[in-house]
């Protein structure tokens, strides 16, 4: 009865999906490959130092695989969220500048920078103009008494360090209310999301994400392998001007612009009646 | 109950609305095309959508201001447009997919100038709208 349930659950999301993703998948995914293939990775790189900026290759917005089924508890935290379709305008948090949060930040179309520093690493993504805190100073993540007490926050509190050459990072204490992915599945206060950060060559880094969260999920979430590739000089020099104006720019949702210009200005204005 | 959280997913992922920030629901008929002739009116150079106003006149002569929505400030820069490409008064026909109810508002497919050059083209992945 309870898998009926579950299944059912997920029946009901796949098919009220599935219109808008046929419309709008074409041209989406894999649009920035033929302008990084041509930029191809030398073999001299530091694989500890992920310092410039990057942009995810293949833009599916999620993690890429099919999720574990949910727990009842899952399910009903999934209460509410709503998912676009035609005619049905979805209501993801940042449809009105409410943070993306993380990962979903993270599994975004614009560019992201990686500042390296001694005890720290910073992700600056370019919308939201967010950045986030990754330690390094061996600092563990909060747990037990110093996570609740600390409390959830939309990027969660991170910390990492190096195996090899592969950086783990933990994060804990992401806030419920940021949707995982576009597809609004959850995740729990007491979630913990493990990503493993690799620089493959010169031009080229990978991810892969593990979402640990036995609250609202029945296994392991484990995403797709996530390849950033560096961008090319002239795509962070605007008009060419080298130097002069470059990097991560203003992209941040400002309900006076997303909110009262383009959802009442156009997005609600241009609204077909539903049938 | 794997096999069909699978096949779920795989239609979820067919499905799955790859607009990044912005739920659109029904706002454009993306079937179909309107050609405007006119004259630019207002241009917000700003995120997360460059939107330009233009004067249209219709078939009895009213003029009829549409705006349309371009992609955001740092798509359109980096493919070397600015907050000055296009001028207030400037005669451009623009391309786009209006909205579903008739509204003078509408999503661009291209701008083409007076020289018969094409700008801002969605087409072509220079106006990434999501």
């Amino acid at each position: 009865m309870r898998n009926r349930f579950i299944t059912l659950t997920i029946l009901v999301f796949a098919v009220c999906l599935l219109p808008t993703g046929v419309a709008n998948a074409q041209g989406d995914k894999d649009k920035f490959k033929a302008r990084y293939e041509a930029n191809a990775g030398s073999k001299e790189f530091d694989p500890h130092d992920f310092s410039g900026i990057w942009e995810m290759t293949r833009l599916d917005h999620s993690f890429g695989t099919p999720p574990p089924p949910l727990t009842p508890a899952g399910t009903a935290a999934m209460a509410g969220r709503i998912v676009d379709k035609p005619g049905v305008i979805g209501n993801a948090p940042w449809y009105t500048c409410n943070p993306m949060g993380f990962p979903r930040l993270m599994n975004d179309d614009e560019p992201m920078e990686f500042i390296m520093t001694k005890e720290k690493i910073l992700q600056v993504f370019q919308w939201e103009h967010r950045i986030r805190y990754i330690w390094t100073d061996g600092r563990q993540a909060p747990s037990g008494q110093n996570l609740e007490n600390l409390g959830p926050a939309w990027y969660g509190h991170s910390a990492a360090q190096w195996n090899g050459n592969s950086l783990t990072v933990n994060t804990v204490g992401l806030d419920e209310r940021a949707w995982l992915d576009n597809a609004g599945l959850p995740k729990s206060f007491h979630a913990r999301i493990e990503e493993s950060w690799k620089r493959v060559d010169s031009n080229t880094i990978e991810l892969q994400l593990t979402l640990y969260d036995p609250e609202y999920y029945t296994a392991p979430y484990v995403s797709a392998k996530k390849t950033f590739k560096k961008m090319p000089d002239d795509a962070i020099s605007y008009f060419g001007w080298s130097g002069l104006f470059a990097g991560i720019s203003e992209g941040i949702c400002a309900p006076t612009n997303e909110v009262e210009g383009y959802n009442k200005g156009f997005r609600d204005v241009g609204q077909a009646k539903s049938k | 109950m794997k096999r069909i959280s699978i096949l779920l997913f795989v239609l979820s992922m067919l499905a799955a609305p790859l607009y990044a920030h912005h739920g659109r629901g029904a706002t454009y008929d993306m079937k179909k095309r309107v050609t405007l002739k006119g004259t630019v009116s207002r241009v917000d150079w700003r995120n997360p959508h460059v939107v330009i106003f233009m004067d249209v006149k219709d078939e009895t002569g009213k003029v009829v201001t549409w705006g349309f929505e371009n992609a955001g400030v740092s798509q359109l820069a980096q493919e070397g447009y600015n907050r000055n490409t296009l001028k207030i008064g400037q005669e451009i026909t623009a391309v786009v997919n209006p909205a579903a109810n008739g509204s003078p508002t509408a999503i661009v497919v291209k701008v083409i100038l007076g020289d018969g050059s094409e700008i801002m083209s969605r087409e072509r992945g220079q106006n990434p709208v999501d």
